[in-house]
Protein backbone atom coordinates (compact mmCIF):
# COMPACT_ATOMS: atom_id res chain seq x y z
CA UNK A 1 0.00 0.00 0.00
CA UNK A 2 1.20 3.21 -1.05
CA UNK A 3 2.16 6.02 1.61
CA UNK A 4 1.87 9.56 2.10
CA UNK A 5 5.58 10.17 0.48
CA UNK A 6 4.89 7.88 -2.26
CA UNK A 7 1.46 10.01 -3.50
CA UNK A 8 2.09 11.89 -6.11
CA UNK A 9 0.48 14.98 -5.44
CA UNK A 10 1.78 17.05 -8.44
CA UNK A 11 0.27 14.85 -10.90
CA UNK A 12 -3.06 15.35 -8.76
CA UNK A 13 -2.40 19.26 -8.71
CA UNK A 14 -1.25 19.00 -12.17
CA UNK A 15 -4.59 17.13 -13.27
CA UNK A 16 -6.83 19.15 -11.19
CA UNK A 17 -5.36 22.32 -13.00
CA UNK A 18 -6.11 20.68 -16.62
CA UNK A 19 -9.57 20.03 -15.43
CA UNK A 20 -10.47 23.14 -15.11
CA UNK A 21 -8.64 24.55 -17.78
CA UNK A 22 -10.79 22.17 -20.11
CA UNK A 23 -13.96 22.94 -18.34
CA UNK A 24 -13.47 26.76 -18.54
CA UNK A 25 -12.44 25.96 -22.59
CA UNK A 26 -15.83 23.68 -22.75
CA UNK A 27 -18.00 26.74 -21.31
CA UNK A 28 -16.31 29.06 -23.19
CA UNK A 29 -17.29 26.73 -26.43
CA UNK A 30 -21.25 26.29 -25.11
CA UNK A 31 -21.32 30.13 -24.23
CA UNK A 32 -19.81 31.25 -27.98
CA UNK A 33 -20.96 29.26 -30.50
CA UNK A 34 -24.96 30.40 -31.11
CA UNK A 35 -26.84 27.85 -33.11
CA UNK A 36 -25.25 25.19 -31.62
CA UNK A 37 -26.07 22.93 -28.72
CA UNK A 38 -23.17 21.07 -27.05
CA UNK A 39 -24.25 17.57 -25.75
CA UNK A 40 -21.02 15.88 -24.49
CA UNK A 41 -17.53 16.79 -23.96
CA UNK A 42 -15.01 14.24 -22.76
CA UNK A 43 -11.62 14.49 -21.80
CA UNK A 44 -10.10 11.36 -23.59
CA UNK A 45 -6.37 9.78 -23.00
CA UNK A 46 -6.05 11.83 -20.29
CA UNK A 47 -2.31 12.41 -19.21
CA UNK A 48 -1.40 15.13 -16.48
CA UNK A 49 2.28 15.14 -17.57
CA UNK A 50 1.38 15.47 -21.22
CA UNK A 51 1.67 18.67 -23.20
CA UNK A 52 -1.31 17.35 -25.23
CA UNK A 53 -4.56 17.01 -24.07
CA UNK A 54 -7.75 15.33 -25.91
CA UNK A 55 -11.23 16.85 -25.98
CA UNK A 56 -14.26 15.27 -27.97
CA UNK A 57 -17.04 17.47 -28.12
CA UNK A 58 -20.16 16.03 -29.81
CA UNK A 59 -23.29 18.75 -30.67
CA UNK A 60 -26.60 18.04 -31.29
CA UNK A 61 -28.64 18.26 -34.65
CA UNK A 62 -27.40 17.20 -38.14
CA UNK A 63 -25.27 20.52 -39.36
CA UNK A 64 -21.68 20.05 -39.05
CA UNK A 65 -20.00 22.56 -37.03
CA UNK A 66 -18.86 25.54 -38.79
CA UNK A 67 -15.57 26.16 -36.92
CA UNK A 68 -12.53 24.07 -37.40
CA UNK A 69 -10.99 21.41 -35.13
CA UNK A 70 -7.69 22.33 -33.90
CA UNK A 71 -4.91 22.61 -31.49
CA UNK A 72 -5.73 24.97 -29.05
CA UNK A 73 -3.42 26.57 -26.30
CA UNK A 74 -5.10 26.00 -23.03
CA UNK A 75 -3.93 29.46 -21.62
CA UNK A 76 -5.91 31.25 -24.30
CA UNK A 77 -7.47 33.53 -21.73
CA UNK A 78 -4.20 35.01 -21.10
CA UNK A 79 -3.23 35.74 -24.93
CA UNK A 80 -0.85 33.00 -24.65
CA UNK A 81 -0.31 30.23 -27.28
CA UNK A 82 2.06 28.13 -24.84
CA UNK A 83 1.38 24.62 -23.18
CA UNK A 84 -0.60 22.65 -22.42
CA UNK A 85 -2.81 22.39 -25.44
CA UNK A 86 -5.78 20.61 -26.34
CA UNK A 87 -6.33 18.85 -29.41
CA UNK A 88 -10.12 19.20 -29.76
CA UNK A 89 -12.76 17.43 -32.36
CA UNK A 90 -16.09 18.40 -32.49
CA UNK A 91 -18.27 16.65 -34.36
CA UNK A 92 -22.21 16.06 -34.48
CA UNK A 93 -23.61 13.09 -32.26
CA UNK A 94 -24.68 11.00 -35.38
CA UNK A 95 -21.48 11.43 -37.28
CA UNK A 96 -19.63 10.50 -34.30
CA UNK A 97 -21.97 7.53 -34.08
CA UNK A 98 -21.46 6.42 -37.64
CA UNK A 99 -17.58 6.46 -37.16
CA UNK A 100 -17.49 4.07 -33.84
CA UNK A 101 -19.96 1.84 -35.52
CA UNK A 102 -17.61 1.80 -38.69
CA UNK A 103 -14.29 1.58 -36.65
CA UNK A 104 -14.57 0.46 -33.11
CA UNK A 105 -10.97 1.49 -32.73
CA UNK A 106 -11.84 4.78 -32.43
CA UNK A 107 -13.97 3.96 -29.72
CA UNK A 108 -11.73 2.28 -27.85
CA UNK A 109 -9.44 5.43 -28.00
CA UNK A 110 -12.11 7.74 -27.05
CA UNK A 111 -12.97 5.23 -23.84
CA UNK A 112 -9.16 5.42 -22.80
CA UNK A 113 -8.94 7.05 -19.75
CA UNK A 114 -11.54 9.30 -20.18
CA UNK A 115 -13.59 11.77 -18.05
CA UNK A 116 -17.18 13.48 -19.20
CA UNK A 117 -16.84 17.18 -18.62
CA UNK A 118 -19.99 18.21 -19.61
CA UNK A 119 -23.03 16.18 -20.89
CA UNK A 120 -26.63 17.00 -21.47
CA UNK A 121 -28.24 13.99 -21.14
CA UNK A 122 -31.96 15.09 -22.50
CA UNK A 123 -29.71 15.18 -25.99
CA UNK A 124 -27.48 12.31 -25.91
CA UNK A 125 -29.41 8.95 -27.31
CA UNK A 126 -28.52 5.60 -25.03
CA UNK A 127 -25.77 4.21 -26.86
CA UNK A 128 -23.18 7.33 -25.77
CA UNK A 129 -24.96 7.20 -22.28
CA UNK A 130 -23.68 3.86 -21.97
CA UNK A 131 -20.42 4.54 -23.61
CA UNK A 132 -19.20 6.89 -21.44
CA UNK A 133 -21.29 5.32 -18.25
CA UNK A 134 -22.89 8.37 -17.65
CA UNK A 135 -24.88 7.83 -14.99
CA UNK A 136 -27.51 10.20 -13.56
CA UNK A 137 -30.35 8.15 -12.18
CA UNK A 138 -30.30 5.28 -9.56
CA UNK A 139 -31.45 2.01 -10.93
CA UNK A 140 -35.32 1.42 -10.38
CA UNK A 141 -35.89 5.19 -9.84
CA UNK A 142 -39.09 6.39 -10.64
CA UNK A 143 -40.07 10.08 -11.30
CA UNK A 144 -43.22 11.64 -10.21
CA UNK A 145 -44.88 14.90 -9.37
CA UNK A 146 -46.76 16.38 -6.56
CA UNK A 147 -50.24 16.82 -6.69
CA UNK A 148 -52.35 18.77 -4.30
CA UNK A 149 -55.82 17.71 -2.16
CA UNK A 150 -57.64 20.41 -4.49
CA UNK A 151 -56.17 18.67 -7.93
CA UNK A 152 -56.85 15.30 -6.68
CA UNK A 153 -60.55 15.97 -5.68
CA UNK A 154 -61.27 17.61 -9.04
CA UNK A 155 -58.80 15.36 -11.24
CA UNK A 156 -61.03 12.96 -13.74
CA UNK A 157 -58.43 10.47 -14.15
CA UNK A 158 -54.75 9.99 -13.92
CA UNK A 159 -54.05 10.72 -17.60
CA UNK A 160 -54.99 14.35 -17.43
CA UNK A 161 -53.16 14.62 -13.96
CA UNK A 162 -50.16 13.50 -15.95
CA UNK A 163 -51.05 15.55 -18.76
CA UNK A 164 -51.09 18.78 -16.60
CA UNK A 165 -47.30 18.21 -15.43
CA UNK A 166 -45.51 15.37 -16.99
CA UNK A 167 -44.10 18.24 -19.91
CA UNK A 168 -42.24 20.07 -17.15
CA UNK A 169 -39.53 18.73 -14.91
CA UNK A 170 -40.20 16.18 -12.40
CA UNK A 171 -40.58 17.24 -8.55
CA UNK A 172 -39.36 14.03 -7.21
CA UNK A 173 -37.98 10.95 -7.88
CA UNK A 174 -38.12 7.80 -5.73
CA UNK A 175 -36.47 4.32 -5.15
CA UNK A 176 -38.69 1.93 -3.93
CA UNK A 177 -37.63 0.16 -0.94
CA UNK A 178 -40.40 -1.79 0.01
CA UNK A 179 -43.69 -2.86 -2.06
CA UNK A 180 -46.53 -4.66 -0.58
CA UNK A 181 -47.76 -8.05 -2.62
CA UNK A 182 -50.97 -6.57 -3.80
CA UNK A 183 -49.18 -3.70 -4.75
CA UNK A 184 -51.02 -1.30 -2.82
CA UNK A 185 -48.12 0.13 -0.54
CA UNK A 186 -44.90 0.41 -0.89
CA UNK A 187 -42.43 3.04 0.42
CA UNK A 188 -39.26 4.49 -1.08
CA UNK A 189 -36.28 6.84 -0.60
CA UNK A 190 -37.23 10.59 -1.92
CA UNK A 191 -34.82 11.85 -4.39
CA UNK A 192 -34.20 15.30 -6.06
CA UNK A 193 -32.60 16.30 -8.54
CA UNK A 194 -29.29 17.93 -8.20
CA UNK A 195 -26.70 19.32 -11.31
CA UNK A 196 -28.58 16.72 -13.15
CA UNK A 197 -28.37 13.83 -11.33
CA UNK A 198 -30.84 12.22 -8.90
CA UNK A 199 -29.89 12.28 -5.10
CA UNK A 200 -31.25 11.25 -2.33
CA UNK A 201 -33.11 14.01 -0.66
CA UNK A 202 -31.48 14.47 3.90
CA UNK A 203 -33.63 14.80 6.36
CA UNK A 204 -33.11 17.93 6.81
CA UNK A 205 -32.99 18.73 2.39
CA UNK A 206 -36.72 17.62 2.36
CA UNK A 207 -38.22 20.08 4.55
CA UNK A 208 -38.30 23.15 2.37
CA UNK A 209 -40.49 21.27 0.26
CA UNK A 210 -44.44 22.14 -0.11
CA UNK A 211 -45.48 18.29 0.18
CA UNK A 212 -43.75 18.17 3.03
CA UNK A 213 -44.64 21.09 4.93
CA UNK A 214 -48.80 20.01 4.05
CA UNK A 215 -48.11 16.70 5.26
CA UNK A 216 -46.95 18.17 8.27
CA UNK A 217 -49.73 20.29 8.68
CA UNK A 218 -52.39 17.09 8.09
CA UNK A 219 -53.24 17.98 4.50
CA UNK A 220 -53.65 14.86 2.17
CA UNK A 221 -50.66 14.69 -0.71
CA UNK A 222 -50.23 12.91 -3.37
CA UNK A 223 -47.47 11.91 -5.79
CA UNK A 224 -48.10 10.83 -9.63
CA UNK A 225 -45.22 9.40 -11.36
CA UNK A 226 -44.12 8.40 -14.84
CA UNK A 227 -46.05 5.48 -16.24
CA UNK A 228 -49.66 6.36 -13.83
CA UNK A 229 -49.11 5.28 -10.38
CA UNK A 230 -51.00 7.06 -8.45
CA UNK A 231 -50.02 7.69 -4.44
CA UNK A 232 -51.29 9.33 -0.96
CA UNK A 233 -48.55 9.91 1.08
CA UNK A 234 -49.29 8.19 4.25
CA UNK A 235 -46.40 9.52 6.50
CA UNK A 236 -42.79 10.26 5.99
CA UNK A 237 -39.70 8.94 8.30
CA UNK A 238 -36.38 9.02 8.83
CA UNK A 239 -34.75 5.63 8.63
CA UNK A 240 -30.80 5.04 9.18
CA UNK A 241 -29.80 2.41 6.42
CA UNK A 242 -26.66 2.11 5.34
CA UNK A 243 -27.55 -1.09 3.73
CA UNK A 244 -29.09 1.48 0.79
CA UNK A 245 -25.46 2.95 -0.14
CA UNK A 246 -24.77 0.75 -3.02
CA UNK A 247 -28.20 1.23 -4.77
CA UNK A 248 -28.23 5.47 -4.78
CA UNK A 249 -25.86 7.56 -6.36
CA UNK A 250 -25.12 9.23 -3.12
CA UNK A 251 -24.64 8.14 0.56
CA UNK A 252 -26.18 10.92 2.75
CA UNK A 253 -24.53 11.62 6.14
CA UNK A 254 -24.62 8.74 8.81
CA UNK A 255 -26.80 7.03 6.33
CA UNK A 256 -29.86 8.66 7.35
CA UNK A 257 -33.03 9.10 4.36
CA UNK A 258 -36.58 10.22 4.56
CA UNK A 259 -38.59 7.00 3.85
CA UNK A 260 -42.24 8.14 2.65
CA UNK A 261 -44.44 5.57 2.83
CA UNK A 262 -47.15 5.51 0.02
CA UNK A 263 -50.74 4.14 -0.68
CA UNK A 264 -51.80 3.41 -4.17
CA UNK A 265 -55.53 5.41 -4.29
CA UNK A 266 -58.06 5.58 -7.32
CA UNK A 267 -58.98 8.93 -8.49
CA UNK A 268 -62.49 9.83 -7.48
CA UNK A 269 -65.39 9.00 -9.81
CA UNK A 270 -66.06 12.02 -11.87
CA UNK A 271 -67.94 13.11 -14.76
CA UNK A 272 -66.24 14.66 -17.78
CA UNK A 273 -67.37 18.31 -17.39
CA UNK B 1 -55.09 24.60 4.85
CA UNK B 2 -51.84 25.01 3.10
CA UNK B 3 -49.18 27.13 5.25
CA UNK B 4 -49.53 31.14 4.24
CA UNK B 5 -46.80 32.78 3.62
CA UNK B 6 -46.59 34.74 6.57
CA UNK B 7 -46.92 32.07 8.67
CA UNK B 8 -43.59 29.98 6.28
CA UNK B 9 -42.02 33.37 6.74
CA UNK B 10 -42.62 33.40 10.57
CA UNK B 11 -40.82 29.73 10.48
CA UNK B 12 -38.02 30.79 8.49
CA UNK B 13 -35.53 32.37 11.36
CA UNK B 14 -32.53 33.26 9.19
CA UNK B 15 -34.90 35.51 6.85
CA UNK B 16 -35.96 37.20 9.65
CA UNK B 17 -32.60 37.70 11.52
CA UNK B 18 -30.45 37.72 8.66
CA UNK B 19 -27.11 36.42 9.83
CA UNK B 20 -24.52 37.34 6.98
CA UNK B 21 -20.90 36.79 8.76
CA UNK B 22 -20.16 34.05 5.65
CA UNK B 23 -19.91 37.64 3.74
CA UNK B 24 -16.23 39.62 4.35
CA UNK B 25 -16.35 43.03 5.46
CA UNK B 26 -15.12 44.38 2.68
CA UNK B 27 -18.47 43.25 0.88
CA UNK B 28 -20.54 45.74 3.36
CA UNK B 29 -22.20 47.45 -0.05
CA UNK B 30 -23.39 43.44 -0.88
CA UNK B 31 -24.90 43.22 2.68
CA UNK B 32 -26.80 46.36 2.48
CA UNK B 33 -28.31 44.92 -0.97
CA UNK B 34 -28.84 41.94 0.43
CA UNK B 35 -30.25 43.08 3.77
CA UNK B 36 -32.73 45.78 1.98
CA UNK B 37 -34.07 42.81 -0.42
CA UNK B 38 -34.75 40.46 2.74
CA UNK B 39 -36.64 43.17 4.61
CA UNK B 40 -38.97 43.96 1.40
CA UNK B 41 -39.37 39.46 1.19
CA UNK B 42 -40.48 39.55 4.61
CA UNK B 43 -43.10 42.24 3.94
CA UNK B 44 -43.99 40.48 0.56
CA UNK B 45 -44.52 37.19 2.53
CA UNK B 46 -46.42 39.14 5.51
CA UNK B 47 -48.30 40.14 2.37
CA UNK B 48 -49.11 37.10 1.20
CA UNK B 49 -47.83 38.22 -2.38
CA UNK B 50 -46.64 35.37 -4.00
CA UNK B 51 -45.04 36.97 -7.70
CA UNK B 52 -43.33 39.03 -5.37
CA UNK B 53 -42.00 36.58 -3.16
CA UNK B 54 -40.63 34.37 -6.11
CA UNK B 55 -38.68 37.37 -7.56
CA UNK B 56 -37.13 38.59 -4.48
CA UNK B 57 -36.48 35.10 -3.22
CA UNK B 58 -35.12 34.11 -6.55
CA UNK B 59 -33.09 37.39 -6.42
CA UNK B 60 -31.85 36.79 -3.37
CA UNK B 61 -30.60 33.28 -3.92
CA UNK B 62 -28.75 34.85 -7.00
CA UNK B 63 -27.26 37.83 -4.79
CA UNK B 64 -26.13 35.03 -1.98
CA UNK B 65 -24.49 32.52 -4.40
CA UNK B 66 -22.64 35.52 -6.28
CA UNK B 67 -21.48 37.14 -3.17
CA UNK B 68 -20.58 33.83 -1.38
CA UNK B 69 -18.87 32.01 -4.47
CA UNK B 70 -16.72 35.56 -5.12
CA UNK B 71 -15.82 35.81 -1.58
CA UNK B 72 -14.77 32.00 -2.04
CA UNK B 73 -12.84 32.58 -5.28
CA UNK B 74 -8.87 31.88 -3.01
CA UNK B 75 -10.64 28.54 -1.54
CA UNK B 76 -11.87 27.56 -5.01
CA UNK B 77 -8.69 28.35 -7.09
CA UNK B 78 -6.75 26.47 -4.20
CA UNK B 79 -8.87 23.29 -4.86
CA UNK B 80 -9.77 23.45 -8.67
CA UNK B 81 -5.95 24.49 -9.65
CA UNK B 82 -7.50 27.75 -11.41
CA UNK B 83 -10.85 29.88 -10.83
CA UNK B 84 -11.93 33.11 -12.52
CA UNK B 85 -14.91 34.67 -10.82
CA UNK B 86 -17.55 35.79 -13.81
CA UNK B 87 -20.12 37.83 -12.48
CA UNK B 88 -21.48 37.77 -15.32
CA UNK B 89 -22.75 33.93 -14.80
CA UNK B 90 -26.41 33.12 -14.34
CA UNK B 91 -28.03 31.81 -11.07
CA UNK B 92 -27.74 28.51 -12.84
CA UNK B 93 -24.00 28.55 -13.29
CA UNK B 94 -23.87 29.75 -9.62
CA UNK B 95 -25.83 26.95 -8.29
CA UNK B 96 -23.43 24.39 -10.33
CA UNK B 97 -20.30 25.95 -9.21
CA UNK B 98 -21.58 26.25 -5.30
CA UNK B 99 -23.34 22.62 -5.87
CA UNK B 100 -19.85 21.03 -7.04
CA UNK B 101 -17.29 22.88 -4.48
CA UNK B 102 -19.40 23.26 -1.15
CA UNK B 103 -21.56 20.22 -1.20
CA UNK B 104 -20.55 19.53 2.43
CA UNK B 105 -22.03 22.86 3.51
CA UNK B 106 -25.59 22.41 1.56
CA UNK B 107 -26.78 20.93 -2.08
CA UNK B 108 -29.24 23.57 -3.77
CA UNK B 109 -31.96 21.41 -5.92
CA UNK B 110 -31.71 22.29 -10.07
CA UNK B 111 -36.00 22.98 -9.50
CA UNK B 112 -34.26 26.68 -7.75
CA UNK B 113 -33.88 28.07 -11.15
CA UNK B 114 -37.08 26.36 -12.26
CA UNK B 115 -38.63 28.58 -9.60
CA UNK B 116 -36.78 31.63 -9.89
CA UNK B 117 -37.56 32.08 -14.25
CA UNK B 118 -41.36 31.73 -13.82
CA UNK B 119 -40.46 35.42 -13.08
CA UNK B 120 -41.20 35.10 -17.18
CA UNK B 121 -44.33 34.85 -17.94
CA UNK B 122 -43.78 32.38 -21.29
CA UNK B 123 -42.03 30.39 -18.32
CA UNK B 124 -45.02 30.08 -15.78
CA UNK B 125 -47.62 29.44 -18.49
CA UNK B 126 -45.93 25.92 -18.72
CA UNK B 127 -46.13 25.00 -15.49
CA UNK B 128 -49.31 23.78 -13.48
CA UNK B 129 -51.68 26.80 -12.23
CA UNK B 130 -50.40 26.25 -8.32
CA UNK B 131 -46.63 26.41 -9.29
CA UNK B 132 -46.32 30.25 -8.17
CA UNK B 133 -47.67 29.43 -4.97
CA UNK B 134 -45.62 26.39 -4.20
CA UNK B 135 -42.46 28.29 -5.77
CA UNK B 136 -42.90 31.17 -3.06
CA UNK B 137 -43.33 28.57 -0.58
CA UNK B 138 -40.54 26.32 -1.11
CA UNK B 139 -38.48 29.69 -1.83
CA UNK B 140 -38.89 31.28 1.06
CA UNK B 141 -37.71 27.78 3.12
CA UNK B 142 -34.85 27.10 0.58
CA UNK B 143 -33.25 30.47 1.20
CA UNK B 144 -33.73 30.29 4.65
CA UNK B 145 -32.08 27.29 4.84
CA UNK B 146 -29.04 28.09 2.66
CA UNK B 147 -28.70 31.24 5.00
CA UNK B 148 -28.52 29.05 8.01
CA UNK B 149 -26.17 26.85 5.96
CA UNK B 150 -23.52 29.51 5.31
CA UNK B 151 -24.15 31.09 8.93
CA UNK B 152 -22.73 27.97 10.10
CA UNK B 153 -20.24 27.81 7.55
CA UNK B 154 -19.26 30.89 8.60
CA UNK B 155 -18.66 30.20 12.43
CA UNK B 156 -16.14 27.37 11.46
Amino acid sequence: MANVAQFDLGTHGREARLRALLEDLVQAHINSRPGTRLALAVWHQKDANSDYQHLLELIAGDAMPGFPNDRLSLLWKTGSQTPPYADVFCTTINDFMRRVTADPGQAARYKERFEVLFFDKDLLPPELVEMFQILTEPSGLIKGWVISEEEYDSAQNVQVLLSKHSHTRPLLGLVKTTESADFEYCRGIVHVQIEKKWLPVSPEGIRPYSYYADWQRGRRVYFVFEGGSLYQVLKFEVKGAPELAHRLLRRNADDRYPEVYLRTVPVPARPAA
Amino acid sequence: MTDTLKSTCEQCLYLRDPQLEFLPAAFERQRELILRDLRELVTAASLEQEKSVVLLAGGLLEAVLFCFIESQSGYIEARRGSFTFDPEQSLSNFVSIFNRWFSDVHSIPDLVVDYRDIVHINRELQFDPDICSRAARELLRLLDSLLGRLAEYAKK
